[in-house]
């Protein structure tokens, strides 16, 4: 707080003083080299008859029901090639519901100076970086759920040639205003085969290497504890290819995690450190598409056996880290991502961690995904005068197959056998404009989900919950951006919570202003109070770089997804006002 | 209480604060993004060698964003004939759904150029917390900027396009 202070009234007085001087020039000059950004998004909460009164379990002694996460980051510019920023972060008078605590009050966040010319890039300070698919190394930010494990430290970036790039970084990542007591090094180097040799014939070729380590320093909570060859080091290596050759392509990726710790679950006690045995970590990650005009397939496979890759260990404990902090690496569920309300009850999130017990042990998962996107020509039976889109897509993924020895603390996974089903999933979507001011979109998917996934607890024995969803949506355009669209939804299922309907109206009065009311309701819930409905209403105006947008309703709890990264929230009813502009 | 005040303070001051940048226009940000082939290049480079571009902000997952590109692109010829605008759809896809860029894309038929910020970089540069945004540059600078995207917007964003041929 004291060093925004000082920063605001240092910074004011001296627009203040150019503003009124022949320095207005300087004072231009200023402007036009600063950028920035500010989001606030703040949430109203009341009590709710259904759902209780508003209650924050991570603050349960509060009774805040005002609050706002805001957050600003400024960029200056200066002598063409250097660059500082920051990024100021609020949270006041408490971080909205389901944030991680350690967002609290108001302070600096992020702040970094860059040099950056033709071939080098220098940062001092946080930075955000990925490796390849992030299989090892992913720096990111994602304010929808509270995450920035951006590092602090230094990032060196070279490109001697357009062909060859390398990066250096060292540094300890963020966890809310503080940063992780490990220190992470990092290199990675990747080079455009492609162009370095002038093949042709082929679009492109990549290859790429990266090693990333991790020190955390060790002092075991018992004397007893045995701490030869304690892996306060983790070494872990990844290599990747990536070829094009215009219709069919390709990429593989496959990274090996230095040995790590395991935990002893949670079902024994307190889970503690197995002492000895540490367990090293790997992944397969393979992909190949076949593309040409109106028509696309591409197929992944991914194998992830003890992936979980924390900057502090004490993060990987099982059921201690609700708020995916820390996280080193990034290993997102590899399903369609869907953005209507009924289709995200019932969603997959990848499951990398080892946790060796006897009884639902897990070692990893296994599977893969097909997508279809097709466009049927204008002037046929089923394209019609504008041509129909369909995209289709099925997933399959299961735990790997693998035996346990609590006692030994020892397992072995096989390398490609599938154990449990954990996830299956079939959906297609259609689109169609029927005419100038008419345009539709079918939706259907067909999915299996294990109840451990979806609703927390032991993997692959708690049994399935399999649902049907079917969403239409018609949008009827007026003209000058003035348009309604209509969304129906509903998912049959026999378990969990049973039967769902939805539905939305927007009216969009034009291009900058919009309203929308939308309802999903659990009509088939056995019990008759859990009957509720999830209603929503707001809107929201946008001109230029600014959006605002209000919103009363109730949210739907349970797995909450953004970008394949999943977490458990509560049901909550409020306002909500989300503010962002730039400049 | 005397807490309160000074967060009260504070709020004034950032909004004052905000007030005099939101005089200046924005800059291009020069955040790495690749190309379908894996080449880094960065948006100032695009703004320089192209008098007149759009760029879209969008991702494979977003709904709006892939409706307002449909809608482009059915009447795309028409608007490269008139304007000469080369159309830029930059994918904000992380790992998990950045595969599905090149076959929907061609799957879907679009004639746009295609480029990645698969880690958010120029997503976070030019301040944009959703997609789609949609932005006119005209000889290097930007002249237009609109978020979100409603049916039908393509028509004012084409009129907006006129006013820098």
């Amino acid at each position: 707080m004291k060093k925004i202070k000082f920063l605001i009234f240092f910074i004011i007085p001296f627009f203040g003083l150019s503003q009124e001087t022949e320095n207005q020039s300087i004072f231009n000059q200023f402007l036009n080299n600063l950028s920035g950004s500010v989001e606030s998004n703040a949430q109203w909460y009341v009590d709710d008859d259904k759902l209780g009164d508003f209650y924050d379990p991570n603050f349960p002694l509060s009774d805040e029901y005002l609050r706002a996460n805001t957050y600003l980051s400024l960029d200056y510019n200066f002598l063409k090639n250097f660059t500082v920023g920051l990024q100021v972060e609020s949270y006041e008078p408490l971080p909205l519901l389901n944030y991680y605590p350690g967002y609290n009050e108001t302070n600096i966040a992020t702040y970094y100076a860059n040099y950056k010319n033709e071939k080098l890039d220098i940062t001092a300070g946080y930075f955000y970086e990925q490796f390849g698919s992030g299989l090892l190394l992913r720096a990111y930010e994602e304010r929808q759920l509270g995450l920035n494990n951006a590092i602090r430290g230094g990032r060196i970036k070279f490109s001697p040639t357009d062909y060859l790039n390398f990066i250096g970084l060292y540094g300890q990542q963020r966890n809310g205003f503080k940063v992780s007591s490990s220190n992470i090094f990092g290199f990675d180097a990747d080079i455009d085969i492609s162009s370095a040799l002038n093949i042709e014939g082929i679009s492109s070729f990549n290859f790429g290497i990266s090693y990333v380590g991790k020190h955390e320093s060790f002092s075991p909570d018992t004397p007893s504890f045995n701490t030869a060859n304690f892996p306060e080091m983790i070494n872990s290596y990844s290599i990747r290819a990536d070829i094009d050759f215009g219709k069919i392509y390709s990429s593989i990726e496959y990274s090996l995690k230095g040995k790590d710790v395991a935990y002893t679950p949670p079902s024994s006690g307190v889970p503690t450190i197995i002492e000895g045995n540490y367990f090293e970590g790997n992944a397969l990650l393979f992909n190949i598409g076949y593309t040409k005009k109106g028509i696309g397939v591409s197929a992944t496979f991914r194998r992830l056996e003890n992936m979980a890759f924390y900057s502090e260990r004490e993060y990987g404990i099982p059921g201690s880290n609700e708020f995916n902090m820390l996280s080193v690496n990034f290993i997102p569920a590899l399903t369609k991502q869907q953005d209507y309300s009924l289709s995200n009850i019932y969603i997959y999130q990848a499951q990398p961690t080892l946790q060796l017990q006897d009884f639902a042990g897990q070692a990893g998962e296994i599977g893969g995904q097909f997508d279809l996107f097709y466009k049927f020509k204008k002037k046929t039976i089923i394209g019609g005068k504008y041509g129909t889109k369909l995209s289709a897509n099925f997933s399959y993924w299961a735990l790997l197959d693998a035996t346990f020895d609590e006692n030994q603390g020892t397992y072995d996974a096989e390398f490609l056998k599938f154990g449990s089903r954990l996830n299956r999933d079939f959906n297609f979507e259609i689109r169609k404009k029927f005419s100038k001011k008419w345009s539709g979109i079918f939706t259907y998917i067909n999915t299996i989900t294990d109840k451990g996934v979806t609703l927390g607890g032991p993997l692959g024995v708690q049994g399935n919950i399999k649902a049907n969803i079917a969403i239409a949506e018609v949008t009827h355009k007026f003209g000058k951006g003035k348009s309604v669209r209509l969304e129906g939804q509903h998912l049959w299922t026999k378990q969990d919570d049973k039967n769902w309907a939805g539905a939305t109206l927007e009216f969009n009065a034009s291009n900058r202003l919009s309203f929308y009311i939308n309802d999903s309701y659990n009509y088939g819930n056995d019990v008759e109070n859990d009957q509720i409905h999830f209603y929503n209403f707001g809107g929201s105006y946008s001109k230029g770089a600014t959006r605002i947008a209000l919103n009363y309703g109730r949210q739907r709890g349970g797995l909450s997804c953004v970008g394949g990264v999943c977490r458990f929230v509560p049901e909550s009813t409020g306002l909500t006002v989300n503010l962002s502009t730039s400049f | 209480m005397n807490n309160h005040n000074q967060k009260i303070k504070f709020i004034l001051n950032l909004f004052a604060l905000l007030f005099v940048f939101s005089l200046s226009s924005q800059n291009i940000p020069n955040a790495e993004i690749k190309t379908l082939d894996g080449d880094t290049t960065n948006l100032q480079t695009i703004a320089t060698n192209n008098d007149l571009l759009i760029v879209s902000l969008w991702a494979t997952w977003c709904t709006p964003c892939k409706n307002e590109l449909d809608a482009i692109n059915d009447e795309y010829d028409d608007w490269v004939e008139e304007t000469g605008v080369k159309l830029f759809a930059i994918s904000v896809d992380d790992s998990r759904t950045v595969k599905n860029v090149k076959p929907m894309v061609n799957g879907k038929g679009w004639e746009f150029e295609i480029l990645l910020d698969t880690n958010g970089d120029l997503k976070k540069a030019l301040g944009a917390p959703t997609v789609p945004v949609t932005l006119i540059i005209k000889n290097g600078e930007i002249v237009f900027r609109h978020s979100g995207y409603n049916p039908g917007a393509e028509d004012d964003l084409f009129e907006e396009l006129k006013k820098y041929i």
